[in-house]
């Protein structure tokens, strides 16, 4: 991929994750545990993994979580620092199962491991913001969550990816 | 494009959540029967314990740097009623009686806890 043909891309992700990191703080979910996400932009960093490599993905979410956050007013907040380090670590083992295996897991089965990773990170900085170890027991709660939108974010990537013409060479 | 692995993953995350929350409800009313008592605090100390019984109604309410919080007790049960956090996580999580719930504020650095032990006599604790 030439520079100007990867430049344009980043910036359409980036403008794309962050839109969607806007539009789903806006979104109440209809559930009873208050902190469920669908994980919109994830779907974002996903598909950044797959066409661009986990470096690039990297870049778009930390752009994505900078911008989405200044737009929903808690930048440099405690809900900044759980979304960034939620968006990296779920991009380090989605990268990872990606890469190492293609085959095994789909799509569907890389943002499961996100959506898993994001929540536990997410709950363990919490914990150590609130300096409370009790909160670890919220977990399973959020992990109940995670599977259906991990597979919704899953199989929303793969419908965007057939659907984009294929001059990013991606098959499924 | 959706694999066999995929499928077990997906039933091995809802059976060690389910078996998280089995735990979480078997801890919770292995408590029960006991004094029951509230913490609350912020930024990781105990600024106030009360105990949570039927009868003893009150509010507590927290001005901190950013703003407030306002916790109501009633027949032995507890809840943040008001806050001007972003979010209102807080205020959604509604009301909790059995240890080791809790409600977090997270903005706010808040932590309501129900303990089972006796809450001291004294108005406040610093520590």
């Amino acid at each position: 991929m030439d520079k100007t043909k990867r430049l344009v891309l980043l910036g359409l992700l980036v403008a794309m994750a962050a839109a969607l990191h806007v539009v789903e703080s806006q979104l109440p979910m209809p559930v009873p545990v208050p902190g469920v996400k669908l994980g919109l932009a994830n779907i974002i960093s996903l598909m950044a993994i797959v066409m661009l490599g986990w470096q690039d993905a990297v870049y778009i979410a930390v752009a994505r979580v900078g911008i989405g956050s200044l737009f929903g007013g808690s930048l440099l907040g405690p809900a900044f620092f759980m979304s960034m380090g939620g968006a990296l670590a779920s991009i380090g083992i989605m990268a990872y199962i990606w890469n190492n295996y293609r085959g095994t897991f789909s799509l569907a089965g890389v943002s499961l491991f996100g959506a898993a990773v994001h929540n536990i990170t997410q709950v363990i900085l919490a914990a150590v913001l609130v300096h409370s170890l009790g909160l670890l027991w919220y977990l399973p709660y959020l992990l109940i969550f995670a599977v259906p939108t991990g597979l919704f974010t899953g199989f929303a990537a793969n419908y965007c990816f057939a659907k984009v013409p294929g001059a990013f060479g991606f098959k499924n | 494009m959706f694999t066999k692995a995929d499928k077990y993953l997906a039933v091995i995350l809802i059976t060690l959540a389910f078996l998280g929350i089995g735990l979480n409800v078997y801890y919770i009313s292995g408590d029960n029967g006991r004094e029951k008592s509230v913490a609350v605090i912020v930024d990781g100390q105990i600024v106030k314990t009360f105990p949570l019984r039927p009868g003893y109604t009150g509010e507590f309410r927290i001005d901190g740097p950013h703003g407030y919080n306002v916790i109501e007790y009633k027949d032995g049960r507890v809840r943040m009623k008001e806050a001007d956090c972003p979010d209102k996580i807080c205020i959604l999580s509604g009301w909790i009686s059995t240890p080791p719930q809790q409600i977090v504020c997270l903005p706010y650095r808040v932590v309501v806890k129900v303990i089972a032990e006796n809450a001291t006599d004294v108005d406040d604790i610093v520590r």
